[in-house]
């Protein structure tokens, strides 16, 4: 197949723009890059927590929204979604002792956090909405540091990052190893008025811009994204605080992660199909979001096909070579077989991923410093490989899924 | 701030430019720098091969010394035989660069004229070696031909490795459109179609693949 290395070379380009350009953004930036804007303003806010299910979790999530130690916290309210677990009895014995906190249950289930949230909008009346979710821990001081951002008229919301809180089993650490690159790079996309979610653990809204795009998109899987895409639309600012963060439970097991990827990615289709009008308009939404969410699909999904061409010939060719070696009676391997001619591409995907494993190791480096607990380096290579295997079967699961419209959320 | 930022995007695609081709530069070097190993020996094969063909002329003068004769032919084929798999090795990781197909058409023209060369040294003597040509496809895209040629080429290695300077192997592609190649397949009425073969003594053409030891019932030691 004479066009593959042209593949694998435009592949090799556009991995060694993304680092640059994130590269530059984060040496332009790097001495203010865990700074956070201070403010006078006395934002009141309220806290939206979405809970279905959420009966181990929920009690320590409502103590760190109180023991955040913002003095203008207005309200926290949860919403039980019908839950069938001891949601709302944990919750029920925490309101003598928070007079702020307040429980809606819902009569019926609700089917998704978006309809659940929204519920909790409506009631909400503070300046700013804090939602979080059921299962995330918000740190000490994280609304203090993430409410100056308002003090600029065009932010309608602000992230931080999101960490891990399990990081004991190896697939915990993988994710662990990815929140905090993840994190990272939302900071640099923010230079570029780029950040494309503020994820659901912990986001801070401009509640008259969330109610002004109509709050969260119920028919969306992963309304984090889509209210943020809906925001930049409308022209609002995002912003991300690395001043401070967000635990939350991540998935332990494959599957269960398998899971919530096929949901981003979902979510993620969703968004591009309701906004593919919007491409080459509305600013950064247009010019950066959208066009990277689709080259992303389109990267992910050919690569998928060119992994199971070379896969299916790898294969056949082994099947022939095989029938025809028992026919002459040749020995099917042999230590030639063992002697490989390294092209320079080899050479150059040897060098990306090393950079690649630099890349890794100087992000967890600088986060570290600030926030972080230790990792192991071992991991950082897995995490790289694995996630790099796996990703374009979540996508094309998540497109199976997407296209028997089997968009369910939990 | 965004509009301090948005020079990020152009830069960082000329910084890109700027790596990816050095990257590319490295690897035409490295392509160019095999190519020139390659011809290196193909020179010194070359020097060979001339040497070869004018001991033949000479002793062709007056008293001919045939073991000598002989045992520098197979030694020369040898050698030949071990640089042509270096220069697939090279081949098959070549992907910027063209010139290794030349080479490797360099490579055939030189086993051709050691095919005449070695028919000409049988003439003249009563040889001790048998001759094995084995014409493949080298513009080979059809899978299921490039498995059955890989498992041809071993089991003429292995044959190779058995009976060592009792058999002079010559491999040469045979639609590398080179004018004496084609001469010498009509010669043996063989037809592109019927590729690969192997071809003893130019009298006996192997078209199906054969186990080892079927193989070696054509030869006599």
């Amino acid at each position: 197949m004479e066009f593959l290395p042209y593949v694998y070379l435009t592949y090799m380009f556009i991995s060694i723009y993304m680092l640059t350009f994130f590269l530059i953004l984060y040496f332009r930036n790097r001495n203010k890059f865990f700074d956070y804007p201070k403010t006078d303003k006395k934002y009141s806010v309220s806290f939206v927590v979405p809970a279905y299910n959420e009966g181990k979790s929920i009690e320590e999530s409502i103590k760190h929204i109180f023991n955040i130690g913002y003095p203008y916290l207005k309200e926290v309210i949860v919403v039980n979604d019908c839950s069938t677990d001891n949601t709302r009895e944990v919750v029920e014995s925490l309101l003598k002792k928070y007079p702020k906190l307040k429980l809606i249950n819902n009569p019926k289930n609700l089917g998704n956090a978006a309809r659940a949230q929204n519920v909790g909008l409506k009631q909400a009346t503070g300046e700013l909405v804090a939602v979080v979710d059921g299962d995330s821990f918000p740190a000490v001081g994280s609304i203090n540091k993430m409410a100056g951002y308002f003090d600029d008229p065009k932010v309608g919301a602000v992230t931080c990052p999101v960490l891990a809180r399990n990081q004991e089993h190896f697939w915990e650490k993988l994710q662990a190893i990815e929140y905090q690159a993840i994190s990272f790079g939302r900071k640099l996309l923010e230079y570029v008025d780029a950040i494309y979610v503020t994820p659901g653990p912990l986001a801070l809204y401009r509640r008259s811009a969330l109610l002004g795009i109509g709050g969260f998109d119920e028919n969306n899987i992963t309304q984090d994204i889509e209210a943020t895409w809906h925001l930049t639309a409308e022209g609002w600012n995002r912003k991300m605080c690395l001043a401070t963060h967000v635990t939350s439970n991540v998935p332990s097991k494959l599957k269960p992660w398998f899971i919530q990827r096929r949901r981003w990615n979902i979510g993620g289709l969703q968004c591009i199909s309701k906004y593919k009008k919007d491409i080459g308009r509305k600013g950064m939404l247009g010019l950066f979001i959208i066009p990277f969410f689709v080259i992303n699909l389109f990267l992910g999904l050919f690569g998928l096909g060119i992994f199971f061409y070379l896969s299916f010939t790898r294969v056949l060719s082994k099947y022939l070579y095989t029938r025809y070696s028992i026919t002459a009676g040749t020995p099917l391997v042999t230590l030639n077989d063992f002697y490989i001619t390294p092209s320079f591409l080899n050479y150059l995907g040897v060098i990306l991923f090393f950079v690649g494993l630099i890349y890794i190791l100087m992000i967890l480096s600088i986060m570290n410093e600030k926030i972080l607990r230790k990792e192991n380096i071992l991991n950082i290579p897995f995490y790289l490989i694995l996630y790099l295997i796996i990703y374009p079967f979540i996508m094309i699961n998540a497109i199976w899924h997407y296209a028997l419209k089997k968009q369910v959320w939990r | 701030m965004f509009e301090s930022q948005k020079h990020t995007f152009w830069q960082a695609l000329l910084i890109t430019i700027v790596i990816f081709s050095m990257g590319i530069i490295f690897g035409v070097v490295l392509e160019n720098w095999r190519t020139n190993k390659v011809d290196n020996l193909y020179k010194y094969s070359e020097i060979d091969l001339l040497d070869v063909k004018l001991q033949s002329e000479i002793y062709s003068m007056g008293n001919f010394n045939c073991g000598k004769a002989v045992e520098k032919n197979i030694a020369f084929a040898d050698r030949v035989y071990e640089e042509a798999k270096q220069l697939e090795e090279y081949e098959k990781s070549s992907i910027l660069t063209q010139d290794l197909k030349i080479s490797h058409k360099k490579y055939d023209i030189l086993r051709t004229i050691l095919l005449l060369n070695s028919n000409k040294i049988k003439e003249q003597c009563n040889v001790s070696y048998q001759e094995v040509v084995y014409f493949y496809r080298y513009n080979n895209v059809d899978l299921n031909l490039k498995e059955e040629e890989r498992v041809f080429s071993r089991l003429l290695e292995e044959l190779k490795n058995d009976k060592g300077d009792k058999v002079l192997l010559i491999p040469i592609a045979a639609d590398n459109n080179i004018t004496s190649v084609d001469l010498i397949l009509d010669k043996y009425n063989i037809l592109q179609k019927d590729l690969p073969v192997i071809l003893i003594d130019g009298k006996i053409k192997i078209s199906e693949l054969k186990s080892i030891d079927d193989l070696k019932k054509y030869f006599s030691n």
